[in-house]
């Protein structure tokens, strides 16, 4: 480098002395950034390696949903693909079939339990950020226990009163109970979203002359757009998966893609191949869903973490 | 526009006690500062009369009515956020037009307009009226939210800080256009918050001086600056600050003198209400005093007293020379130029108008004994 300067600055004289001082060593602060660089590799090779690793399922059961009945218990990759599963499912050229049924049963129970979370969610987890009463924080915890107690502990006597209440096997008993589910969910996180907002702004729109109500619709709620799309993809994807409610609450008429599924385990033949392909377009509602809001979503799970 | 009167307020967080027993009223169209360092309730008192904040006891009166009950959108006040509050999902349009579009103070859009681009002209912020919040300096924040309290006419305006957050030479243009605008034809009561002396003594009718949730003094900047009426407060104002000698009251021929505890400070104490043999504490502001590098004789009526060089500081024009009397150490500002060849540690002289000195007593509160 210092040789090149030397040159350039002076062409017609002597260029001995700076070709001299050209230094032989590597810079330090170069080696540094090559050792980065090795360190910035590996980590990728190695996130590489697990990314790989987590699709080893997805892949599988790929596989499995597109293999005939004959090749549905062999575990390796080379055989001739068919749609016939699919077909088969769906109902496709007989008549019809319940999974379809089950499926939008999902679809209505999950998406009216997440609007019932957010309609009760987010008043409840905006007084919870900024009031502060006595008990409001055994409130709150007793609101998460419902998240992290065994399901299995009230299905029975949850089950006794679906009975008695007319509840069982019905589109609202479902979305009461999946709601059950959802809403710890939305309420905690939503919370600390409203924590993050000063209150100074509400005041502020206060005395600019609006109302508390309007203070809250015109300046809270825009600002914590992201945390609502976030937390509605979460609150639905724990709806949309859960198994054990819509397996003791349901029958026929209200039951989910989720326990459906497994209908063909049953029978006088055990049909993984059936299941695969059932689970596989079972997943796709969330999976659009996250595609659709992933610009919020990335906004919103990383709330907070910065601070702006 | 609209009195104010805040009469003995409380207001405890938790245990913490932030507003103890505060009281002071703002006449219509006055200039009210309250003064005070961070953490002594400037804000909380601010927030109890805009009614962001519920006292715990007393009342706040606007225009002689009690509003204990009124929602803080119907007090009709305008405030300005320390922490500037704007609205980050909105440019800076929209956000100094957000008082004139709320169902309360609603203007015509094109009235709105006309008055926020005098607002932000005034401000100096015309030219970033369409930028987004987050792209603004904080100098520029805190003029675009004084802007949304000024751009429309309140009963009283409450201003936290409004200049805190502005680089010295804005701060004092913004200082002189805020005295324009509250000593101009339309003067709307004001409570202003800082924590900064000069602010208050430049922009106040009268200021209130605030410390751990108590009013210490309201009274006129030239009250406050004359009289202080205990040593925090003589202290609050002025810079370099007042300087404070310790010792006691004697009987001397001539009445009652202060004599420093080292002796080294002797100076008559004419109007004192106390008696000989009280620990007393003198203040002298460095205003009012002399420096003498000489061994001259002071003029009459002045009491001299001798000390060394402790510390010079050159200030361009000026110098700050603390001069250690005995254990004390006093600071006087004098012409750079008067002191070309002064050193540390040089035995210097100071001469002091007794008339000057304020008297304090000694403990808890140190309150004013000098009339």
């Amino acid at each position: 480098m210092s040789t090149t300067v030397t040159e350039t600055a002076d062409p017609s004289g002597s260029t001995a002395a700076g070709s001299d001082a050209a230094p032989a060593r590597p810079r330090p602060e170069l080696r540094s950034s090559r050792r980065k660089a090795l360190a910035g590799s590996l980590a990728n090779v190695s996130l590489a390696a697990y990314f790989a690793f987590s699709l080893i399922p997805i892949v599988f059961i790929l596989a499995l949903s597109l293999k005939s009945n004959a090749d549905q218990t062999t575990t390796y990759l080379a055989f001739s693909p068919t749609f016939e599963n699919y077909r088969t499912v769906l109902g496709i050229g007989d008549g019809g079939s319940s999974y379809v049924r089950f499926f939008l049963a999902s679809l209505v129970t999950s998406v009216g339990a997440v609007l019932v979370s957010l309609a009760i969610g987010i008043p409840a987890a905006y007084a919870a950020a900024r009031y502060r009463f006595r008990g409001s924080e055994d409130l709150l915890f007793t609101l998460l226990s419902f998240r992290f107690a065994p399901e299995l502990a009230v299905i029975i006597p949850l089950s006794v009163i679906y009975q008695q209440l007319g509840l069982y096997d019905t589109f609202v008993g479902m979305i009461w109970v999946l709601q059950l589910v959802t809403m710890p969910l939305v309420v905690w996180i939503l919370r600390s979203f409203f924590q993050d907002l000063p209150a100074e702004l509400e005041e502020a729109a206060l005395l600019d002359g609006y109302t508390r109500r309007q203070a809250f619709f015109k300046t809270v709620l825009p600002l914590v757009r992201p945390g609502i799309a976030a937390v509605s993809l979460l609150a639905f994807i724990f709806a949309w998966n859960n198994f054990i409610f819509p397996f003791t609450l349901t029958s026929s008429n209200a039951q989910t893609v989720t326990v459906s599924s497994l209908a063909f385990l049953g029978g006088n033949q055990v049909q993984f191949n059936l299941v695969a392909a059932g689970v596989v377009m079972a997943a796709l509602p969330p999976l659009v869903l996250a595609l659709f809001i992933q610009r919020y979503l990335v906004r919103g799970l990383s709330f907070g973490a910065v601070k702006s | 526009m609209a009195a104010i009167e805040v009469q003995g307020i409380r207001k405890k967080f938790g245990k913490l006690v932030a507003l103890d027993d505060v009281s002071f009223s703002v006449a219509d169209g006055e200039f009210f500062c309250l003064l005070g360092p961070s953490g002594a309730g400037k804000t909380t008192t601010c927030k109890s009369v805009a009614g962001l904040v519920r006292p715990d006891e007393g009342t706040v009166r606007l225009a002689g009515h009690d509003v204990g009950d009124v929602e803080p959108n119907h007090r009709n006040l305008a405030m300005c956020f320390e922490s500037y509050a704007l609205y980050p999902q909105l440019n800076v349009f929209d956000n100094m037009a957000s008082p004139l579009r709320s169902p309360r103070f609603r203007l015509s859009d094109d009235e709105a307009r006309e008055r926020v681009g005098r607002t932000a002209e005034m401000l100096g912020v015309a030219q970033l009226l369409h930028r987004g919040v987050d792209q603004l300096s904080n100098g520029q924040r805190q003029r675009v939210a004084l802007g949304r309290v000024l751009v429309r006419p309140a009963e009283a305006y409450l201003l936290d800080e409004p200049l805190a957050h502005l680089d010295a030479k804005l701060r004092t243009a913004m200082r002189a256009e805020l005295k324009s605008i509250s000593h101009g034809d339309l003067t709307t009561t004001t409570i202003y918050v800082t924590h900064d002396y000069v602010e208050a003594l430049s922009l106040a009718d009268r200021i209130g001086v605030l410390r751990e949730g108590r009013i210490l003094q309201v009274g006129t900047p030239e009250e406050i600056w004359d009289r202080p009426c205990n040593a925090f407060v003589a202290e609050a104002f002025g810079k370099p600050r007042i300087g404070f000698v310790d010792g006691g009251l004697v009987d001397g021929e001539h009445g009652i003198r202060f004599v420093s505890s080292d002796g080294a400070v002797e100076v008559p104490v004419p109007g004192v209400e106390a008696n000989a043999g009280e620990a007393v504490r003198i203040g002298v502001r460095p205003h009012d005093l002399e420096l003498h590098p000489g061994a001259e004789d002071v003029p009459a009526g002045r009491v001299r007293v001798d000390g060394v060089v402790y510390v010079l500081e050159h200030l361009g024009r000026q110098t700050e020379v603390t001069v250690q009397v005995g254990t004390a150490l006093l600071s006087v500002v004098v012409p750079r130029e008067d002191v070309p060849d002064l050193a540390r540690d040089d035995r210097v002289g100071l001469s002091l108008d007794p008339c000057a000195v304020h008297v304090f007593a000694r403990g808890e509160d140190e309150r004013r004994i000098s009339s």
